[in-house]
């Protein structure tokens, strides 16, 4: 009876089947004849897709019989198109159909894969990095934009790349402490790299719950890797110089086991010669990959092991002056002549090596399964120059440049002398830097300011003569490699002079290696049902566990016999250290300590020291996702929750930590500093353990997509959401203290005292999209919305005021994100295909931002005028309101032009305009206080304002300063008067004498010449069959084929502010001198002038 | 797997070992610090001054960078006497024989009592001759420390007075319209020479020794018959002094006074407080940051009459430290204490003379504003740096430096 019923239920389901309409087909290479897995098939009319399996093969089931086009979509291959007209009722087959390699896409991801890693990080720890997808997404506005905005650092959205999601076989890659994607770990490792999933921001997803940013998940598994080998060569102009690497793949083998290995070699010794892309760099990089995969019928499991030890060179955003001054976008002072050869000072080590086990099992037709679990250690180091007692040894450092002699005299745009000399640059934009000459009026000789204005708008202070300064700028121009290169050979004096004074000194300088490594183990388990009809619930399960590991260690004592472990800033500024806390020269011994437990220390090479301690945060999301599909609407929501935490840890307890908590004890507040063992500071033990803060996030998201036809869709998508925020941003001086943001969870143990604040940043976004898809042109036009609240922040500078190295951390940040990408391919009969892409976006900070603003060094920040209290943290709001945010350009349009021929030529060329980008705007220099003289917290700004008050505002959406005044009879002029364009302080003199444009309006960084606003791209190839499955591939592409080198990709002012000055008057009253804005003017990156990239495939 | 593979394979991993062996070798100390023989070859494109010779060369009376002297600061001449610079600029040639002094640093900015100013000694015939380094480079002691000698290219560069003392500059045009006497002041004078030429200007000779540094041990009162008080407003009165600038002292028997100057008035020392202007019983009480160099006066032991300025800029390290024998109490107990004081000597000399340490005398403006305001200005005391000032009491018992403690002076 059982076997009977069996037969029965077989039957009719293969009856079932016979009677319905179905396709199925396989996908090959056409090169190799092997099967090509992922490919993405869809029915065009029916708007139904799938993926091909292990073998190639791909099915649908219940199809309408009609006339169909079958759209056939592989990463590296180009899209191909098959007509076929379904029968009803019956199977229908496809013959095997071939891709063809896409080289020119294959080529591009890998550059794109090296620019990405190749993010330029500056002395304050800005990036510019941007976000990579593949220029092989099947997404045309993906596909064009990924690569040809790249040289311009375009972003997509605006959006920072912490919010893009990275997976790799579904386990999440971001670090848990910025958010951040090191595709580092992936140096060159294009095939391994190759296969992915790339979602648009806050579609439907199924390895996760995504977000306000694309999705991508890096697929590894051995099956997808055609069987054979693949070796390439490839020279470039860029970084590195040379590349080679070679790929094997076994293929799946009779046995199910298929495995695959990948190793590439990318290489370039130091070259001595100056003016080229990569000056003064050096970059070595072996890249290793590899994956077994065991296939069964219903189960998968994949082992992939990968990584890439990594040496490369830095060059580093400078001043317009030292572009000018050296002719050449390509100057990087980053590097100097040691023994006569060249030596980069900054050097990032890294190496990511990483383990990830995956299991795939299908439970059966409708339910899925997906577990995967991986460790990923994250071995990130950089190398710089730390120095005591010494010379600032950067070649570029402002008072090391020509303007430093020169400056002042422009500081004051309306003034007589500055007004009729102003030079601008290309830009339209004031330099920076002066090269007005003024004039003494009884010699007729001249002479140049140092950059001070005085009260009634005269430029003051000593400067040297023309002629000093002509030899200075003669010796720029001329390179010269002792004054525009590090002096490594003066450094090295420096160092032996100082062993032969005191052999038991701390060196004076020597070049440190600063670690932030990340050690990871990640989960995920995903579960997939497709049981109901039209329904397909997902829901997943991530877990992380992860420590980032911060310490310094030294690389070279270059010369010197040690270094003592105290930091320079605290050991300089004891005096004041002594005065502010009656702390005994002993006390002061301890407070400059980097390591209390063991002082003076003696640190040789390799060894740690300054600081050493880590983060550790654990992270649990759960997730689920119901989709709906019906024939005209498809319709889904999903909703996350994300639990995670962190608790700073050190080894080395800081002589400053016990400084301030001492301080902080009077008012209660030790703990703040101290964390959960506020009573046990000054017992020696190994690790010292800061409190622990919690941190749960629930997100939301749903979409409708509404199918008008097979070829038309309007599709609309929303997302609510809250964010921890990033380690990074919720200490405001991890490397000192445990001190985090105040508006952070907090729990006192000791005291039982809890603290609860809203901590996270809440964003709500949305996009509406048009998209259109016929054999002939296709594309899609959306717009999106993001407004974000309460976003964290922390910087750091030098604080002229404070007289020390700060930390700023800013809270309550706004921002908004809105604006219109738009996309479209158009086949031009057989060979030619042209592509438009356009976007267009507005992204701006919607609220000021508050901050609080410490000394690393544990000095006070000002003193309360009232109490005589000395201050610590200074708290002031920052006018960011309407500013935009520096993201790249926000303007941007693209026309390509591909070619593709049949006999396997592809060619491309792509012009690009760019607009609306601007310099990122440094806080320190925006906040109310130095509009209005007093801080928020009712701090005076230079702390001297007395006891007079006034409420200022200061909107940047138009030009105008506004002013209000709530003032007290005793400083009757305070804040009421705008002198040039500066608020006036209780002396009737400028607070800060910022130039009007400079305060008001936001630098461009566009080209002022509309020309130099295109770049131009193009690409050639060449794919040639060989006998026996062999072929060979030629490429070359070149960007920025007119070698426009006038395009600044971006910028930042520095944080630094110069501080004010007094001077005593006769009568023996305070007169202020205030200094010049333009004292530590904004650094820039430009966009590299031509360059190619040619690479050769043989494949066998 | 063919050969070719392997071969390969080899490649990449042999290219990756050797990754961290890619910066180039240390330079040895030879190739730094010069020896006698190369600084012979070094120098043969022109000749090498001694320092007392290299001025009287190239340092004219009225400079010959200005016609004449209402260029320079307006006070470097009293109408009285037209002939008398006290600023002057001299610029050297840039093209020519090359010009080469040099020196042993014999300061120290460590303690912050130095700042972008460097005095190199060099011993001629057992004597020594001294010049003062104006240079824009801070911290410049890392770089340039006590003890090293150095050899200069001076093609370039000027030679110049500031307040009649000479040393190696540049020239600068100072438009301070809002500093004390602002309008005697604007003006071009000798300013700090940009690093960047300094250090091109600059080789090291032999490694630092500061044991080959040479000063004058003097009793004060000797010292202070030495140095002429009221010299001769004549360009010859002026020669003379100004060839005692800069010489490293150590000056026995003296005693802090507890005395500080009141535009040229002695006064005594009243609080302990360092925030408290001018009378404050240590070093170098604040400024308001206006950043003049304090004064407070060391007196012969065995005779009192003699006295001589201590100088501490309110930058110093030690600034807030009390005077020797001072406390909170006050100074009563300053005269106990006695013993040695080293450092530079030199003056500040102006016609206007209202600076800390002058002698000015509103009555006699002319007369008095020649008067030279003469101090030692050592380079640290002991616990901030170089240690210059040791001082015991009858007992025996050595001085210890004390810090001012706000503990007991909070200000209300």
């Amino acid at each position: 009876m059982k076997h009977y019923l069996s037969l029965m239920f077989a039957l009719v389901m293969s009856l079932t089947a016979l009677a319905q309409t179905s396709l199925k087909g396989r996908v090959i290479d056409e090169a190799t004849q092997q099967p090509v897995v992922g490919a993405k098939v869809t029915l065009a009319n029916q708007n139904i897709s799938t993926t091909t399996n292990a073998s190639g093969e791909f099915s649908l089931l219940y199809l309408e019989a009609t006339d169909e086009d079958v759209i056939i979509e592989a990463d590296g291959y180009v899209a191909a198109i098959e007509l076929i007209s379904l029968k009803a009722d019956s199977p229908n087959e496809l013959d095997a159909i071939s891709l063809q390699q896409d080289i020119v896409a294959q080529t591009q991801d890998e550059i794109l894969l090296n620019l990405t890693e190749e993010e330029m990080t500056d002395d304050e720890g800005r990036s510019q990095s941007q976000a990579s997808s593949s220029s092989a997404s099947t997404d045309v506005f993906n596909s064009t934009t990924s690569f040809a905005w790249s040289t311009v650092r375009y972003r997509n959205r605006g959006y920072q790349s912490n919010v893009e999601n990275y997976y790799i076989e579904g386990l999440n890659f971001s670090t848990a402490e910025r958010g951040s994607f090191n595709f580092s770990a992936m140096g060159g490792l294009n095939d391994a790299s190759r296969y992915k999933e790339v979602l648009n921001p806050m579609e439907a997803t199924n390895f996760t719950f995504g977000g306000i940013g694309q999705s991508t998940n890096y697929l590894m598994g051995a099956s997808r890797y055609a069987q054979g080998w693949k070796v390439g060569v490839a020279g470039t102009n860029r970084n590195y110089k040379a590349r080679v690497n070679a790929t094997y793949a076994s293929g799946v083998l009779s046995n199910g086991w298929a495995f695959a290995a990948q190793l590439a070699f990318r290489f370039s010794p130091y070259i001595d010669q100056k003016n080229i892309i990569g000056e003064g760099i050096q970059y070595y990089s072996l890249g290793y990959f590899f994956t077994a995969e065991k296939v069964w019928e219903n189960k998968r499991l994949r082992l992939i092991t990968f990584g890439a030890p990594t040496l490369r060179g830095q060059n580093a955003a400078v001043t317009q002056e030292a572009y000018d001054l050296t002719g050449s976008i390509y100057y990087n002072p980053y590097w100097g002549y040691q023994n006569g050869k060249v030596r980069n000072s900054r050097n990032v080590q890294s190496y990511d090596p990483t383990i990830i086990a995956a299991f795939d099992y299908d439970i059966d037709e409708q339910q899925k399964i997906k577990v995967a679990a991986g460790y990923h250690f994250s071995f990130y180091s950089n190398s710089a120059i730390n120095f005591y007692n010494a010379p600032d040894p950067r070649p570029d450092y402002y008072r090391n440049m020509p303007s430093y002699y020169w400056d002042g005299q422009i500081a004051n745009p309306n003034s007589e002398k500055g007004g009729a000399n102003q030079l601008f640059d290309e830009n339209g934009n004031h330099y920076p830097w002066g090269l007005f000459i003024g004039e003494d009026a009884s010699t007729g000789q001249h002479y140049m300011g140092s950059g001070f204005v005085g009260h009634d708008g005269n430029l003051v202070g000593p400067s040297v003569d023309e002629t000093a300064y002509n030899h200075l700028v003669d010796i720029w121009q001329a390179r010269d490699n002792k004054t525009t290169q590090i002096d490594w050979e003066n450094l090295y004096a420096a160092n032996y002079a100082n062993n032969a004074n005191n052999p038991n000194a701390s060196a004076r300088y020597i070049l440190e290696r600063r670690h932030n490594d990340i050690h990871e183990a990640i989960a995920n388990f995903n579960y997939t049902n497709t049981k109901y009809d039209h329904l397909k619930m997902t829901a997943g399960l991530e877990g992380k566990v992860s420590q980032g590991v911060h310490y310094k260690t030294i690389d070279d004592l270059l010369g010197g016999n040690q270094w003592i472990d105290i930091d320079a800033f605290a050991d300089r500024d004891m005096k004041e250290l002594a005065s502010n806390t009656g702390y005994t020269q002993e006390d002061i011994r301890l407070v400059v300590q980097n390591d209390l437990y063991h002082p003076d220390k003696a640190i040789k090479t390799g060894q740690r020291f300054g600081y050493d301690y880590r983060i550790n945060m654990d992270k649990v999301k759960a997730w689920f996702q119901n989709e709906w599909s019906f024939n005209e609407v498809d319709v889904y929501y999903a909703l996350a929750v994300e639990y995670s935490n962190m608790q700073r840890v050190t080894s080395m307890f800081n002589g400053r930590q016990a400084y301030l908590a001492t301080l902080a004890y009077g008012r209660g507040t030790m703990w703040k500093y101290l964390g959960d063992n506020s009573q046990q500071y000054q017992t020696v033990r190994p690790f010292y353990y800061g409190n622990t803060h919690h941190f749960v996030e629930p997100a939301f998201k749903a979409g409708v997509i509404y199918k008008i036809n097979g070829r038309n869709r309007l599709k609309l998508n929303a997302l609510a959401e809250t964010r921890a925020p990033y380690a990074r941003d919720a200490y405001i001086s991890q490397r000192i203290h445990d001190r985090v943001l105040d508006e952070i969870y907090v729990h006192d143990k000791a005291t039982n005292l809890k603290e609860f604040y809203a901590a996270s940043e809440k964003v709500v976004s949305g996009d509406l999209t048009y998209e259109f898809n016929y054999p002939i042109v296709r594309g899609r036009v959306t717009g999106f919305f993001t407004q974000s609240w309460n976003g964290t922040e922390l910087n750091g500078y030098y604080d002229d005021e404070a007289r020390t190295f700060v930390n700023q951390a800013l809270s309550e940040i706004d921002k908004r994100y809105m604006g219109v990408e738009a996309a479209i391919a158009v086949k031009l009969g057989t060979y030619f295909t042209l592509t438009g892409v356009a976007s267009v976006g507005d992204y701006r900070y919607t609220s000021n931002a508050t901050s609080i603003t410490s000394a690393e060094n544990g000095m006070p920040m000002t003193q309360d005028l009232v109490t005589q209290e000395h201050v610590f943290e200074v708290r002031d709001k920052v006018l960011l309101k309407g500013l935009h945010i520096s993201t790249g350009p926000q303007a941007n349009a693209s026309l390509k032009l591909s070619f593709f021929h049949p006999k396997m030529w592809f060619a491309d060329v792509t012009v690009s305009y760019h607009d609306w980008n601007y310099l990122s705007v440094a806080p320190s220099r925006r906040m109310q206080g130095l509009y209005t003289g007093m801080r928020t917290d009712g701090h005076a700004v230079n702390g001297w304002f007395g006891d007079s008050y006034a409420n200022a505002i200061m909107t940047t959406d138009g030009r105008e300063l506004e002013v209000t005044v709530d003032n007290d009879a005793n400083s009757p002029t305070f804040g009421q008067a705008i002198y040039q364009n500066a608020v006036l302080d209780a002396n009737g003199v400028p607070v800060l004498k910022y130039p009007y444009n400079l305060m008001t309006q936001q630098e461009s960084l566009v080209a002022t010449n509309p020309l130099n606003r295109f770049i131009i791209d193009a690409s050639v190839g060449k794919l040639l069959y060989l006998p026996n499955r062999q072929s060979l591939s030629i490429n070359l592409s070149v960007s920025n084929l007119t070698n426009n080198t006038h395009f600044k990709t971006g910028g930042y002012q520095q944080a630094r502010l110069p501080r004010a000055v007094r001077q005593q008057q006769p009568d023996n009253q305070n007169s202020v001198i205030t200094a010049n804005a333009w004292k530590y003017p904004s650094k820039y990156y430009y966009a590299w002038g031509v360059n190619f990239f040619l690479s050769v495939t043989y494949k066998f | 797997m063919k050969t070719n593979n392997y071969w390969y394979i080899i490649l990449c991993i042999v290219a990756l070992a050797t990754m961290s062996s890619c910066e180039p070798s240390a330079p040895s100390q030879d190739s730094i610090f010069m020896t006698e023989a190369q600084v012979a070859e070094y120098t043969k494109d022109g000749q090498i001054y001694h320092l007392n010779d290299f001025l009287d060369t190239y340092m004219t009376e009225k400079g010959n960078y200005a016609s004449d002297s209402s260029q320079y600061r307006t006070r470097s001449v009293d109408s009285n006497y037209p002939d008398i610079y006290l600023f002057s600029i001299d610029t050297l040639p840039t093209n020519g024989p090359a010009i080469y002094i040099r020196g042993r640093i014999a300061t120290d900015d460590f303690a912050g009592n130095y700042y972008k100013s460097i005095v190199i000694q060099e011993i001629v015939n057992g004597d020594q001759q001294n010049l003062r380094l104006s240079v824009d480079l801070g911290s410049a002691g890392g770089m340039y420390p006590m003890g090293q000698e150095i050899l200069i290219r001076c093609n370039g560069l000027a030679i110049g007075r500031y307040a009649n003392q000479p040393q190696l500059c540049m020239p600068t045009y100072n438009n301070n319209l809002y500093a004390s006497h602002a309008d005697e002041k604007v003006g071009w004078a000798p300013g700090r020479i940009p690093s960047a030429m300094f250090r091109n200007a600059t080789r090291f000779v032999g490694k630092p020794d500061v044991n080959l540094l040479q000063y004058d041990l003097i009793d004060l009162k000797d010292l202070y018959d030495l140095i002429p008080q009221t010299p001769a407003i004549t360009v010859a009165g002026m020669d003379e002094v100004r060839k005692l600038d800069g010489r490293l002292v150590v000056i026995t028997d003296a005693y802090f006074s507890g005395e500080y100057s009141d535009y040229g008035d002695l006064k005594p020392c009243t609080t302990g407080n360092p925030e408290d202007d001018k009378n404050a019983n240590v070093f170098g009480p604040t400024t308001g940051n206006i950043g003049y160099p304090q004064g407070r006066f060391i007196r012969s032991v065995t005779d009192n009459t003699k006295v001589l300025t201590v100088s501490t800029s309110e930058y110093a390290k030690y600034a807030a430290y009390y005077l020797p024998g001072a406390d909170t109490t006050g100074v009563a107990h300053c005269k106990d204490w006695h013993g040695t004081v080293a450092g530079i000597l030199g003056w500040y000399m102006d016609n206007a003379g209202d600076f800390p340490g002058s002698s000015k005398d509103s009555k006699n403006e002319n007369i008095k504003s020649y008067k030279l305001n003469w101090a030692v200005t050592p380079r640290g005391i002991p616990g901030i740096g170089v240690a210059d000032i040791y001082m015991e009491n009858a007992d025996g018992e050595e001085w210890v430096p004390q810090e001012y403690d706000p503990k007991v002076y909070v200000t209300e």
